[in-house]
């Protein structure tokens, strides 16, 4: 079973790295850095925030958008080109498809957000800021979300066309975000809105999790620039962006086992 | 004939598309129903959009049937005990462009659980069957659609597998690739394979295969062995003869002809099957002529073939169909 998934996986890890959509987004993150650098040089005293936050901004920003492309594009391209019909007709099952081609998109982005957080280091220590633990735990939180959106764009993508795919799964990116703003925002709305916002947020992945700076937890204020979250959330946020992942995976290797590759 | 006999067992196939915005019905099969031996080549062909396709695409589980039942070497669809033992090549395959056609054999083989070392060497032998030794560092994405036909070949043989389903094997190869891939279909039977194909080319069939199904409409119209099939009863007599330097065509020599043609001094005429030959010689010597052959025209695959497809056209012949 392994030994086919990763086959999988390597054979999409192959075909995204000559997306050359992918080298323009690793061109706009590095120049997002160079920007933050100059931004960094108009303000007194706070070159340091300015770079991490746009260093992080960058990352989940771009890795998410990424994601939802691949995501998007992988799986409908297999069908649409027919290149799926030499694979599913050997020994394996379609959900060991789905799932190496999901495990394929991990390499990519891992790759990806890996060389993105190098970038940022790379401007940190220019800028002479330290890089702090803080930084590193927002990474990895970045890191979660990136996948947690992968997931869902593969869901989508399982069904339907890259174009709806891709809007389903950037609204659900958006709502999960902005989970904490629109329940705020609704908190004294007519009663039916309150309740379609919860059902909404229900049912979307909690992202906002994977993006806690400047956000109240427990009563204090968290911040990558000053005290930000224990490793202990960092596990549970990244746990909880797995259950997530088993979910939308399952889901999707449920709609494309009923699937007719005509 | 014994179940275990079988490699491919189909019973009663049906597969009903819906149009995408008007939720009409479409029947693409209506009870297909055939059995395929272990160790024979069989042909399948039917005009376009018969169901050639979608039947094979069903037995290969890319398409999930709206009812019937399938058994492919034992084992009921879906299995992947029976996929183990299969090599698929789809109609007018298209694989991963940058991988070059080593790299395409290797996946096959991952997928099929091969250990490093055998995938290696099948991969080798069988490119070199196929004739892409040259190729072998390629990217597909440079080769053409005989090549690319030629290593999906090659994937579809990395298990050494029981059964062989091509999909149109032949199409877009020249003369000598088609028949580098008859070869080869004659050369897998002889090891003890099944073949089951595909093909548009009737005069394939006739060459190689043991049995043979005609598919149209989605119905199954015949089925059975070529000489079965093909009526042996007399069909009209084909004459060709020399004309004496400088004659005309006689027109004698045309009447009773169902077919007359004329290239330079040799004359070719198609009698019937009940037209006296003798005095038509006769005639023809007559007239100063020399006879180069007499050959009795009995009933080809293609005259079996056009036959039945126009026979499914009718629309009372698709209402009661009666696969022979």
């Amino acid at each position: 079973m392994t030994g086919r998934i990763w086959a999988i996986a390597l054979n999409t890890f192959r075909e995204a790295a000559r997306i050359r959509v992918l080298y323009g987004i690793l061109v706009l993150v590095v120049g997002s850095n160079l920007l933050a650098i100059l931004l960094g040089q108009l303000t007194l005293h706070d070159a340091g925030r300015v770079a991490r936050d746009v260093g992080l901004a960058g990352i989940s920003l771009f890795g998410s958008l990424t994601a939802i492309f691949l995501g998007v594009f992988l799986l409908y391209t297999e069908v649409q080109r027919r290149t799926i019909h030499a694979i599913v007709s050997k020994p394996i099952s379609r959900w060991e498809f789905v799932v190496g081609k999901y495990a394929g998109m991990v390499l990519v982005l891992t790759v990806l957000v890996g060389v993105f957080a190098l970038a940022m280091v790379a401007m940190l220590v220019y800028q002479g800021v330290g890089v702090s633990s803080g930084v590193g735990k927002a990474v990895v939180l970045s890191w979660c979300e990136v996948l947690t959106v992968a997931a869902i764009a593969m869901l989508f993508s399982s069904f339907s066309t890259p174009f709806l795919s891709g809007i389903f799964a950037l609204a659900m990116w958006v709502i999960g975000r902005l989970a904490p703003d629109l329940e705020a925002a609704t908190r004294f709305a007519a009663p039916w809105i309150r309740a379609t916002t919860k059902v909404a947020l229900e049912i979307v992945p909690d992202i906002h999790l994977f993006a806690v700076s400047g956000r109240t937890l427990d009563g204090s204020t968290v911040s990558v620039h000053g005290d930000f979250v224990p490793w202990s959330y960092v596990g549970l946020a990244a746990a909880h962006g797995a259950g997530w992942i088993i979910g939308l995976l399952a889901l999707s290797a449920l709609l494309f086992n009923r699937r007719d590759f005509v | 004939m014994r179940l275990a006999d079988l490699a491919i067992d189909v019973r009663d196939l049906r597969k009903t598309y819906r149009t995408p915005f008007t939720r009409k019905k479409v029947e693409a099969l209506r009870g297909v129903s055939f059995e395929v031996e272990r160790g024979h080549i069989f042909g399948f062909v039917g005009p376009n959009g018969a169901g050639k396709t979608t039947t094979i695409r069903t037995l290969m589980g890319l398409i999930r049937p709206t009812g019937g039942n399938v058994r492919l070497l034992g084992h009921e669809l879906p299995s992947r005990a029976a996929r183990d033992k299969i090599g698929f090549l789809p109609e007018a395959p298209y694989f991963y462009d940058y991988l070059d056609v080593g790299e395409l054999c290797d996946l096959a083989g991952r997928l099929f659980g091969l250990s490093p070392a055998v995938r290696k060497q099948r991969a080798d032998e069988l490119i070199d069957k196929v004739g892409l030794g040259r190729a072998r560092g390629q990217s597909l994405k440079k080769f053409s659609k005989g090549m690319l036909q030629r290593a999906g070949l090659a994937q579809a043989l990395m298990n050494d597998p029981e059964l062989v389903v091509l999909d149109e094997p032949m199409s877009g190869l020249d003369p000598i690739g088609r028949k580098e891939v008859r070869d080869l279909i004659l050369e897998l039977r002889d090891r003890g394979k099944t073949v089951f194909f595909s093909t548009h080319i009737l005069s394939d069939v006739e060459a190689i295969t043991d049995r043979v199904a005609i598919i149209a409409r989605g119905q199954l119209q015949a089925h059975g062995t070529p000489g079965e099939l093909v009526s042996r009863t007399l069909q009209g007599v084909e004459v060709v003869v020399r004309l004496p330097d400088g004659a005309a065509a006689d027109e004698a020599l045309a009447d009773g002809a169902s077919r007359v043609r004329r290239v330079g001094d040799e004359l070719s005429v198609t009698l019937a099957a009940d037209a006296d030959v003798d005095a038509w010689l006769a005639r023809a010597h007559a007239a100063g002529a020399r006879v180069v052959q007499v050959a009795p025209r009995h009933e080809t695959l293609e005259d079996l073939f056009l036959r039945e497809v126009a026979n499914a056209d009718r629309p009372a012949a698709a209402a009661t169909p009666e696969p022979r």
